[in-house]
Order: structure tokens, then sequence, then C-alpha cells
């Protein structure tokens, strides 16, 4: 198993936004996707979910082409967390997870023992089986946003890859998430996060992949890719590394 | 929704459509019928009494394709409705009735097409024509594309171009013009056996085939995104959820002519009884749509009797204010 970009790009309406990437992300890591507004770090996660097509070179799964690859076999594979989900009207939290199995039923649909087995547990592993008998709809954004990936983790996948998880929840439901994103990662589940903060990036994930315009900057660990140098030449940014005083972990602080 | 309540609701609705139909067929008769005699003409047929014929001859087409005309049309919006993800999609909302009449209108008044073309065809194409600018004016085919406002207001602009199109035909041609009329309105008044006839095995296939788009329709109310993460092939659903929108329309519309609201008021009348989930409401979607035009059928030869009333200007009545309840309930 492994995700790759072969001299890919991508873009909407004509414009390039990812531009000739060639990428290999490690197998087993949990990986953070980091970059100023606007490099591609969506776009290209929108990719390898193959919401979006390659304008030009390749995505592999597996060493095959990935937009040729037969979408219910990848849907049990690769599972995507979009940035915002919408607000279906009238489902229930417990009916929307089980949407999650979909790639695993028959035809019609209908769920076996062991898929209610699995879409329980996900909803525990979330803290939404409390909710199940609500509507999405009345959800608060935090909640909304466990209950969407409670659905994605019911689709089982060894890949997940999750597109700024972190937006609408407050530090300790972020806080939860990483953890929780940690736990499946030890449990063998590759994670691919884009997010916003450095220093959570540095303290959860042990692989960042740094985007600037388009193009890979810097790949590797959080010790070897978090630098004064990579913030100046990525994010033009004036800053210190120092230790994570509780996770030993490299973080930045901002010089004025 | 459990499912002890959903095969009541179910037995419920088939009960109450078939106690419907069996008013249908005898009550305001200009001829009277009475009640038992729908009964012997079923049983004990005696082509000499006038009121056995009528059941037999005109009665029954006209409640079984009243009962389909309904279950059809419910079953277009239920789809449109999944389709685009938008409350408001309806044949009528989103331009495809207007096209199918123009279609229609064409064909039968224009000496170049008289006859190259079957009316339901017509109404097909036209219906189609119109469908596809709608969606391409509503941006509607796009990933992210969606916008509900949007596509109601290109519906209400190409139902109106079509309309007017239609007049404008009508007006050149004035010896089709009374029959255009007509079914431009709706009504049930002249469905005979051989409209039956040339319409139940098309109707029946495009009922069928919606069923098997249910599961489909499930996942793309999650959004296209989370659809396609789930497996689902999105153009394929599309593309066959369009062409049953187009068969059931289109055959339906040259059969008894342009009835509105039904595709539009009935999936929500379902959803409401027994939620979201389309494998569940569309059956009840479909027995509820029948059950209505049965009823308008029924009514539209009380309200001016002797004389009728289109039904589809019955459904007009009761459609309109719903129309504009949903309106004013959601924001667009």
């Amino acid at each position: 198993m492994s995700l790759s970009a072969h001299k890919l790009s991508v873009g909407y309406h004509g414009q390039t936004i990812v531009k000739e990437m060639d990428l290999t992300l490690p197998d087993g890591k949990f990986i953070a996707l980091l970059g100023p507004n606007g490099c591609g770090k969506s776009t290209l996660l929108k990719c390898f979910a193959r919401i979006l097509p390659a304008m030009s070179g390749e995505a592999h799964w597996q060493g095959k082409n990935l937009h040729h690859y037969p979408s219910k076999q990848l849907s049990k594979e690769l599972a995507l967390l979009p940035q915002t989900q919408p607000i279906p009207e009238g489902i229930k939290v417990k009916d929307l997870v089980a949407y999650g199995r979909s790639p695993y039923t028959g035809f019609w649909g209908k769920l076996s023992q062991q898929d209610h087995q699995i879409v329980e547990q996900m909803m525990q592993q979330t803290g939404t089986f409390e909710l199940k008998e609500k509507l999405v709809s009345e959800l608060s954004g935090g909640q909304r946003q466990r209950v969407w990936l409670a659905m994605v983790l019911a689709q089982d996948t060894p890949y997940l890859l999750l597109d700024e998880p972190t937006t609408y929840m407050d530090i300790n439901h972020q806080v939860e998430l990483m953890h929780q994103l940690q736990m499946l990662n030890q449990q063998g589940k590759t994670i691919i996060t884009v997010l916003h903060d450095i220093n959570q990036a540095a303290r959860y994930c042990d692989h960042l992949v740094v985007m600037k315009s388009g193009e890979l900057k810097y790949q590797g660990s959080p010790e070897e890719v978090l630098t004064s140098a990579m913030l100046q030449d990525v994010f033009s940014l004036q800053a210190q590394i120092h230790r994570d005083p509780v996770s030993n972990t490299p973080m930045c602080v901002v010089e004025d | 929704m459990t499912r002890p309540f959903y095969g009541l609701t179910i037995v419920l609705a088939a009960i109450l459509l078939l106690l419907l139909g069996w008013w249908n067929l005898f009550a305001w008769s200009v001829i009277p019928i009475q009640a038992q005699d729908v009964w012997l003409s079923l049983t004990h047929f005696d082509s000499q009494s006038i009121s056995h014929r009528i059941v037999q001859d005109l009665r029954l087409p006209r409640l079984l394709t009243a009962m389909f005309v309904g279950a059809c049309l419910a079953t277009a919006g239920t789809i449109m409705q999944g389709l685009t993800r938008n409350p408001l999609a309806a044949p009528s909302v989103l331009g495809i009735n207007a096209g199918a009449a123009l279609g229609m209108a064409l064909v039968s008044t224009l000496p170049i097409l008289y006859g190259a073309l079957s009316t339901s065809l017509a109404a097909m194409i036209g219906g189609g024509v119109a469908w596809l600018l709608v969606m391409l004016l509503g941006n509607s085919w796009r990933i992210g594309g969606n916008e509900h406002g949007r596509l109601v207001l290109a519906g209400v602009a190409i139902s109106a171009l079509c309309a007017a199109l239609t007049k404008a035909v009508v007006i050149m041609e004035e010896d089709q013009a009374a029959g255009v009329l007509t079914w431009l309105t709706g009504s049930l008044a002249d469905a005979r056996w051989q409209t039956w006839q040339h319409y139940w095995p098309f109707a029946l296939a495009g009922l069928f085939g919606a069923l098997l788009l249910t599961p489909s329709l499930n996942l793309l109310q999650l959004g296209e995104e989370h659809a396609r993460n789930l497996g689902a092939n999105l153009l394929r659903s599309k593309l066959f959820g369009s062409f049953l929108v187009l068969l059931l329309v289109g055959t339906t519309i040259s059969a008894v002519g342009s009835i509105g609201f039904i595709g539009l008021i009935v999936p929500h009348m379902a959803r409401l009884l027994v939620g979201q989930d389309f494998r569940i409401f569309l059956p009840v979607a479909m027995l509820l749509g029948a059950t209505l035009v049965t009823l308008a059928d029924t009514l539209s030869r009380a309200i001016s009797y002797p004389m009728e009333t289109p039904a589809g200007a019955i459904l007009a009545l009761i459609g309109a204010p719903f129309f504009i309840y949903l309106v004013r309930k959601r924001t667009l």
C-alpha cells in the first residue's frame, strides 16, 4: 500500500495549483500536510481522493493509476473527510454513520450484524454514541464534525485523508481528535491530514510534508523539517525553535 | 422508522388508494351509476347496461391512468430532489413539463414535423432539452456548484420561455389549438384503454428503475464529495436518474398532458411520514401520488358538475400554496 504522485499537476478552471509534484507518502505514519493558504495542500488531497482529476502526471495507489482504480475497491482502502460537510436534513446520527458501511454492503445497502457492530464501535470511539438518535442538523459544529469522522472511520480503510479536521472545533475537541487520530495510527492506519497549526502537527504527527506555491518543499520527521530556515523560506516568518516542555517535540515561537 | 410502523403506513396508503379508486369509478357521473354496478360490471359484465359500459370503457382506463400518472410524477419529483439535493426540484418547477409540452406542441402542429416523431418521444426530447438547459444555467452538473436559488430561477426562466414558444406555435396553427390547450392544463377525461396501453409498460419500467436508483440517491444526499468517497458512481447515477425522469414525465405528459405540483408536494409528504431514506419513502411517495391524482380526478367531475374541471387545475390549486409554504420555510 502506498500513495504517491508522479509529475502530478492538479487545478481548477484551467488554473494549475499543484505543479508537477513528485511525492511518495510513507506507509503507517501520521502525516501532516503543511503550507501557507493557497499552496495546494487541499487540492492535492482532493486529487488523492479522486474528487479532482489529474491535469497531467499521475497519482498512484499501490503502484496503479489511482484514477483508473475500481471505485468500490478504492472506497474500502482510502477514505476522505472533506473540509466542509453538508448538513443533510432529517438524517439521524446513527443512520449517517451507517452510510460509511456502504462500500461493504450489497446493492440494496442492507447492513449485516457485523456492519452494525462497526457502526456502534465508531460512534463510541468518536464520542458520538450518546447522540445516535439525534438529527445531524441539530448538532453543534464540533459534534457534527465528529459524527462525520465516525462515518469515515466506519469505512474501515487502511488509509485516511483529512482536510483540516480541527477547523470547527474548540481547543479541547481539537486535542481529543488529535489523540484519537494518534491512536488510530498506532492501530495501523496511515493518516494524512491537512493542518494549519504547525506546533500541533509537530507534536502529534511523525511525518511532515511542507508545500509552497504548489511545490513540495520539505519532507521528513518534525525534527528534520521544523526549523527556522523552513519557516523563513515557506512562511516568510522569523521564528525560534524551542522544545515543547510536555512532549519534548520541536515547536516554533514567532519573533516580533 | 420502525419496521412495523412502515408496513402499516404502506398498507393504510394502499387501502386508501383502493377505496378512493372504487369511489372514483361511480361518483359524479352524468349518467347515474350505482355503487354496486361497479362491482357487477367487473364480475358479471352486461354489454346492454349503459352504466356497465361506462365503467368498463371510460372509468376504468381513466382510473388506472390516474393512478400511474400520480405514481410516475411523484417518482420523477423524488428523483429530481435527490439528484439536485434541492427541496424545490420537481418536473413542473425545473422546466421539464413546459419543455415536454413545447415538444408535443411542435410535433402536433408543425406540418414538417407532423408524424415524424411520436408524441411521447417529442415530449421526452422537449423535456430533456429543457432539463439540460436548466441544469447548465443552474450550475448543477459541477461538483460543489449547487446553488438552490439559482437552479429554481433557471427553471422558472426556461419554463416561461417554453410556455411562450408553445403559445406562439398554438396561435400560428389555430386548427390544432383546442387540443393543445387541453393537455396544457392536464386532464384525465380523455384517457381510454388505448391511452393506457401505450402508457403503462413505459411507466412501469420507469417506476421499477427508480427503485433501483434509491441506494445511490441516499448516498447523494451526503453531498457529492462524500458520495464519491463512498464509492458511488455519480455520473452514472445522474445520467440514469435524468433518463428515468424524462421517461416518466415524457410518457405521462403525452398521455394526459401537463400536470404540475404532484412531483413537488408528494415527496415531501412521504418524507414527513416515513423519514429520509429513499429506499423507504419512494414506495410511499408512489402510493400517495396515485392517491392524490385519483382524488383530483374524482373532484374534477364534482367541482363544476356536470362539466369537468381539468385535474391539473385542481392540483395547481392545492400545489401553489404548498410551493409558497416550502419557499418560506427553507432558506434558499
